[in-house]
């Protein structure tokens, strides 16, 4: 029953993404055109790969609100320990996604065995990150332009597609098949669905949630990196509006706020939807109060929708207490994928 | 006898610890800060800064006993900030107008999260930000950047003294009575606390728990104005954006003050003092010359003690409730 659900939720959101992409070409041809179609999918890539780390936790049952600190925490550091030359960007790299995994399990920890609810931790996190950065660039990150490599990623294009395309395309394809195809994403959906069967089974859900929150730290990470080449001098700034945006992704995506429904092709497709509702806004010169606005009723609306959707889903929740129990302690005898 | 029935209510209640981190916080400042604090201006000063976080930590209060979250406050802080900044109310006639004004946004803002959360069976925490995000649209409408004005009388006239006494505590004791009565001694409080308690049970008992869980929205909304309104009158500009360090204090100050996020326990006492704490520990910091740096890691670290400290204490004061 989910399942089909799911499915159909992501038809519908593409569906709906390419209904409002044909009607913007009636308001204004421009937006059909090529470099449009470039700012879009590049704008969206970010918030595709900061929403995977996003929609993990929330299919664990949580939220992550340091998304955005730690998507400046990338750019920041990258900036500042990168020349434009690429020196010591093979270390760099991986540090840094480290350091965001590292603050992800810290979360994950708080939210675990510290039991503290998921959106103070994830909020108290992003705001000693901020506060970190804010010391650690004295206010006024270095203007360097950012690495020769993570620049061209934006600008070089193959065959006219900007080259981080193909990379967020190469991301998608891992990230649903961790998601959807490994004992791994099978646990997250198990927990996110009966998160008292996850109490119940103990260490075992623990491990896993950790590391949802862990990946979410990581996505933040990676999308710093890339955002860097984009915005060519790191910005104090430059993560936050990816904090709601990628859960304005997840929800519009068709995963459930609760935990336990919902796929990343979902939410990319709700991620261009925002995309090209953005793109389409800004196009037509409209001031930034409305993109908050629109935002804020989007997210209400879609939960609106998606509810109205899952009222069947509901029923047969109850049943489920047991075989999700099952279901986790079963995975330890698994063989890992 | 008197002595031992106080100390039982004392460990009883779960506000206990956040009143004596109070007392023994306020002890250390004074011997930072020197006579000045038990001056009448030096008072006022310091719950000043309080009171706003004060009365949205009790706007929470009433969401968190259902169970639930309510991250619109901020939304609404910035909303009826930036009203009073751009509305240009004048005098004392104006500060009264002004009051019904955020009020008014306060219950359109409450209206639409409890109708989402309690009728529509909305998660909580989805809806409140989705509001929050929107309210913060509508206040960047009105002023696209900080700036504006907020009217003298409502910026001076709430932050000085009346004679002797502190604006804000004639402004503060009523308020606390008032909340504490309505949500210990009427139907809508107690009914509030069996909702967060169990919601079958309560339906069962005969508690229309859909009304309720809409008035407990309602009201925070209502309070949240009321915050937005003594944020104004404190920082006496307007600012369109929401404010996620005073929504994360406000949380912590419910959390400090033995309100359990679980629902169904918590007094709107613990979360005031577990406010005027906070500000306390960030004054008493400031005063001892730590550096702003760690201003922001200590919200956060502060947020994550508070909450374990909280539990702490709720936990304690439930097993000393099961026990007698």
């Amino acid at each position: 029953m989910t399942r089909v659900l799911a499915q159909r939720a992501v038809l519908g959101v593409f569906a709906l993404t390419a209904v409002l992409f044909v009607l913007s070409g009636f308001i204004a041809p421009a937006l059909l055109s090529g470099p449009s179609l470039r700012t879009i999918g590049v704008l969206s890539s970010f918030v595709i790969i900061a929403s995977f780390g996003q929609g993990i936790v929330i299919l664990s049952g949580g939220l992550d609100l340091s998304i955005g600190s730690i998507i400046t925490l990338g750019g920041v550091l990258l900036g500042a320990w990168v020349p434009q030359s690429n020196v010591g960007l093979w270390w760099a790299v991986p540090a840094i996604l480290v350091i965001g995994f590292a603050f992800g399990a810290f979360n994950g920890f708080g939210v675990t065995v510290l039991r503290i609810p998921a959106f103070v931790m994830t909020l108290a996190t992003g705001i000693i990150v901020q506060s970190a950065v804010l010391e650690y660039t004295k206010g006024a990150p270095q203007a360097t332009a950012a690495p020769q490599l993570i620049a061209d990623l934006i600008d070089s294009k193959w065959w006219g597609i900007p080259i981080i395309i193909y990379f967020v395309f190469v991301f998608i394809v891992i990230a649903s098949l961790l998601e959807n195809m490994s004992s791994f994403g099978r646990l997250v959906h198990a927990i996110g669905a009966n998160p008292k069967a996850g109490v119940v089974a103990g260490l075992r859900s623990n491990c896993v949630t950790i590391g949802c929150y862990a990946i979410s730290g990581f996505c933040a990470a990676l999308c710093g990196i890339v955002l860097l080449g984009f915005v060519g001098a790191p910005i104090l700034s430059m993560g936050d509006p990816y904090t709601m945006d990628s859960i304005a992704a997840v929800v519009v995506g068709g995963s459930s706020i609760l935990g336990g429904i919902g796929t990343f092709p979902g939410t990319v497709g709700g991620a261009l939807f925002l995309g090209v509702l953005s793109n389409d806004m800004t196009a037509l010169g409209m001031k930034a109060a409305w993109r908050t606005l629109i935002q804020g009723a989007i997210i209400v609306l879609a939960l609106i929708v998606f509810r109205s959707l899952q009222s069947e889903r509901r029923r047969s929740r109850s049943g489920g207490a047991m075989s999700a129990v099952k279901q986790i302690l079963l995975s330890a005898r698994e063989p890992a994928e | 006898m008197v002595v031992s029935s106080a100390l039982s209510l004392y460990s009883r209640s779960p506000s206990s610890v956040s009143i004596t981190l109070y007392i023994v916080m306020f002890v250390v400042y004074a011997l930072a800060q020197g006579h000045f604090v038990t001056t009448p201006y030096g008072l006022s000063v310091l719950l000043n800064n309080s009171i706003a976080l004060a009365v949205g930590a009790t706007s929470l209060t009433f969401v968190v006993l259902t169970g639930g979250f309510d991250l619109s406050l901020a939304g609404t802080v910035a909303l009826t900030n930036t009203i009073l900044s751009v509305a240009g109310f004048k005098g004392v006639g104006g500060a009264l107008e002004a009051l019904v004004v955020v009020c008014l946004v306060g219950a359109i803002v409450g209206t639409v999260n409890g109708l989402l959360v309690a009728y529509y069976k909305l998660q909580s925490i989805a809806v409140t930000l989705g509001t929050m995000i929107m309210t913060s649209g509508i206040a960047l409408f009105m002023l696209n950047a900080p700036g504006g004005t907020v009217p003298d009388s409502i910026a001076y006239g709430l932050t000085g003294l009346l004679g002797p006494v502190p604006v804000a505590i004639i402004i503060l004791v009523p308020f606390t009575a008032a909340a504490t009565v309505l949500l210990n001694y009427t139907r809508f409080g107690i009914g509030v606390f069996a909702i967060g308690q169990d919601r079958a049970a309560a339906r069962a008992s005969g508690v229309n728990v859909e009304w309720t869980e809409f008035r407990a929205y309602l009201t925070a909304g209502i309070v949240a104005g009321l915050s937005g309104y003594l944020v104004s009158a404190e920082t006496g500009t307007g600012d369109p954006r929401f404010d996620a360090s005073f929504l994360l204090l406000a949380f912590a100050a419910v959390a400090i003050g033995g309100t359990s996020f679980r629902g169904g326990r918590g007094t709107v006492i613990g979360s005031v003092v577990g406010a005027g704490l906070l500000e306390l520990i960030q004054k008493t910091l400031f005063a001892v010359g730590v550096s702003s740096f760690f201003t922001g890691m200590f919200e956060g670290a502060l947020m994550i003690l508070a909450v374990l400290v909280g539990s702490l204490g709720s936990m304690m004061a439930a097993r000393r409730s099961a026990a007698s």
